[in-house]
């Protein structure tokens, strides 16, 4: 009995989220998106488990070769050229998706779980609490992200893992704001009275009943975000947050390297990191656009 | 009356945030321990001990941590920001603040007049005719605008169009800095005392002195910045602007305004636009958070002296006192904007005086 509730409700989630997808793949702008975060992530995980499919070696530290240190033009053994020291900027972007994937994604996530928890809690139980909460995201908000991130990662360390702490922390109001206009507007539904008149516990009613429901527009925001964080990550690394273990293989870095080189005419050593990080940061926000319309109930008929 | 209230209410409501925002910047800067708040202060010719517990008496660093944060708050309101010690400035922060923000708020208005013209009339026409070609052009154009990072943009822009580069293309912009600085070698406003910048902006200070050839160059160096801080703040009001339109096309004063037989031209500028612009007015002060985290950027890549390029220079070369008076300066600024857009907004929108 207990079992069969339970496929029954797996399964009416699962018709949801194929209903979803439908919606989703029917507009092609979306789709295409897709495509390229797919290609994007699936290149991240080659790279991660098996990267001489890709014939890539030493995956975390980009190869140098100094017995030609100038920038070569993209040729047939260098699809994308060289940069500075000799390093082959193919095999470097494909490194360097890696990373800022991973890092963009670790921020996210992070940052999406502890937002969320704040607040549903925050907004669940109001009050006092809803007001302080608020409070601290208004003071979040009151500081460019970018002058927050480079404040916290000067005065507590400069690492890839340290600077992704300090973004998780500047980006949980934004979904700690995201659930709490769902939750507020949740808690007068009359299911949720239904549940605490029969005496479910607060936590139970907060994470089976409220929280299921508020997530929709969570992860529209989480698709936006993945394309602004990599932005942010490439950003700070340009302007001077190279972590201590050089030659990094990170897209923001790589055009770090290559602005010297551009200015006298090596154009190639900054176009291509930047087209990579466009294109990932494009797709993202096509997904974002077509999520946010296929879990519109206005536009979902 | 009502009104009135609401601005005070308003007004009330930023002190926690003020606390707040100088409590983060005082934490943080005491999260690495007390030799991070010293270290600027110390002389390598004098005994290190000796110094470190003159330094922690002078700077209450021996008191908990509420007693330290008080005495971190008075000396912000009488004028001690600390001292910051870069390349490009050295002296105490107020100094370095009135050196580089009135660059800093020179291209951030004029990034944030480019976005305006541009991103409200464009964002009309577009959700004037949905679909149309024009339309598709534009929510490409915002589409690429919030997926382009800002520094690439800015790299390519200088690669294409400024004047110290070797590459063979359009050499029409100079690269960096606010002014060319070979027209400040025979000026007849420099005196002993060194330039006279009453404004420390070299547009206005030229205005001042009737140099021309200098605002010009001013004008021109303002350009590039200038063209792409707005590019990225485009995206978000083209977007709204677009939606915005959309809605109020459909709204009964607009049909009575065509019915009454204006022409279509007035219909959109007085009906459309006018409260089309009314949502808009909420985002501004997050088009221009946006824009105050790109001028980090955009300074430091332009070498345009001001706050973020001293934030980035204080980066590099480990400065406590100038990471702390930019988070500051940059919050400050934000709250402000905030309130101000708020007020204004309920100047407009009686509703949300109200409390509807």
């Amino acid at each position: 009995m207990i079992k069969d509730r339970f496929l029954d409700s797996i399964k009416s989630r699962f018709s949801m989220i194929k209903f979803t997808l439908l919606v989703f793949t029917r507009n092609i702008s979306s789709t295409l998106g897709l495509a390229i975060v797919l290609i994007y992530v699936i290149i991240a995980l080659i790279d991660q488990f098996y990267p001489p499919l890709l014939g890539l070696t030493n995956i975390s530290k980009l190869s140098l070769n100094f017995t030609q240190t100038l920038p070569q033009p993209p040729s047939y053994a260098h699809p994308f050229g060289t940069t500075y020291p000799g390093i082959d900027l193919y095999h470097a972007i494909l490194k360097a998706i890696r990373v800022d994937i991973g890092f963009s994604g670790f921020v996210t996530v992070g940052a999406a779980f502890i937002g969320v928890m704040i607040g549903l809690v925050s907004a669940y139980y109001g009050k006092w609490l809803d007001t302080i909460v608020m409070r601290i995201t208004d003071i979040f908000f009151s500081i460019p992200y970018l002058v927050l991130a480079i404040a916290i990662g000067f005065f507590l360390g400069r690492s890839l893992v340290i600077l992704s702490l300090a973004l998780m922390i500047i980006w949980w109001p934004i979904y700690a704001r995201v659930v709490r206009g769902q939750v507020l507007s949740i808690k007068e539904y009359s299911y949720i009275e239904a549940a605490r008149a029969s005496g479910v516990r607060n936590i139970k009613i907060m994470f089976k009943h409220v929280l299921p429901n508020t997530l929709a527009p969570v992860f529209v925001q989480f698709s936006f975000d993945l394309a602004v964080v990599v932005l942010v990550i490439a950003t700070l690394d340009f302007i001077g947050f190279t972590p201590a273990n050089a030659y990094l293989p990170e897209l923001g870095y790589l055009s770090y390297i290559g602005y010297e080189y551009a200015v006298n005419g090596y154009w190639w050593t900054i176009l291509f990191p930047g087209l990579a990080i466009m294109i990932y940061a494009m797709g993202m926000n096509l997904v974002g656009d077509g999520l946010r319309d296929a879990l519109d109930p206005r536009l979902r008929r | 009356m009502r009104l009135y209230s609401y601005i005070i209410m308003r007004i009330l409501m930023i002190v926690p945030t003020l606390f707040g925002l100088t409590f983060i910047v005082f934490i943080l800067s005491r999260a690495g321990g007390p030799n991070v708040v010293i270290s600027a202060y110390i002389n390598p010719h004098i005994p290190y001990a000796l110094q470190k517990a003159q330094l922690m008496r002078e700077f209450h660093l021996n008191g908990p941590l509420w007693v330290q944060y008080l005495y971190y708050l008075s000396g912000l309101l009488h004028g001690d920001w600390g001292y910051t010690k870069t390349g490009v400035y050295s002296g105490p922060v107020t100094g370095a603040i009135a050196v580089f923000l009135p660059n800093t708020i020179q291209l951030s208005i004029a990034a944030f007049v480019i976005t305006a013209i541009v991103g409200i009339p464009l964002g009309t026409i577009s959700g004037y005719k949905k679909d149309s070609f024009t339309d598709q052009v534009t929510r490409i154009i915002a589409f690429i605008g919030i997926s382009l990072p800002i520094f690439w943009l800015a790299q390519m822009l200088s690669l294409a169009f400024a004047t110290n580069t070797v590459s063979p293309y359009l050499n029409v912009l100079p690269l960096d800095g606010t002014v060319n600085p070979f027209l400040l070698t025979n000026l007849n406003w420099v005196s002993s005392q060194g330039l006279s910048s009453p404004t420390h902006v070299m547009l206005i200070d030229s205005i001042i002195h009737g140099d021309l050839p200098v605002f010009f160059s001013a004008l021109s160096h303002l350009v590039l910045p200038a063209t792409t801080l707005a590019f990225t703040t485009i995206a978000p009001i083209l977007r709204y602007m677009r939606a915005s339109v959309a809605e109020v096309l459909n709204q009964d004063f607009v049909r009575i305004g065509r019915s009454k037989g204006l022409p279509e031209k007035l219909v959109i500028k007085r009906y459309i636009r006018r409260n089309a612009l009314l949502p808009v007015m909420t985002i501004m002060g997050l088009v221009f958070a946006g824009l105050l985290a790109g001028v980090v950027v955009i300074e430091a890549l332009f070498d345009y002296p001001g706050m973020g390029y001293w934030a980035v220079q204080s980066l590099i070369n480990y400065n406590t006192g100038g990471i702390m008076g930019v988070t500051l300066v940059f919050g400050l600024i934000l709250v402000f904007t905030n309130l101000v857009v708020d007020i204004i907004y309920a100047f407009l929108d009686p509703r949300i005086r109200t409390g509807e």
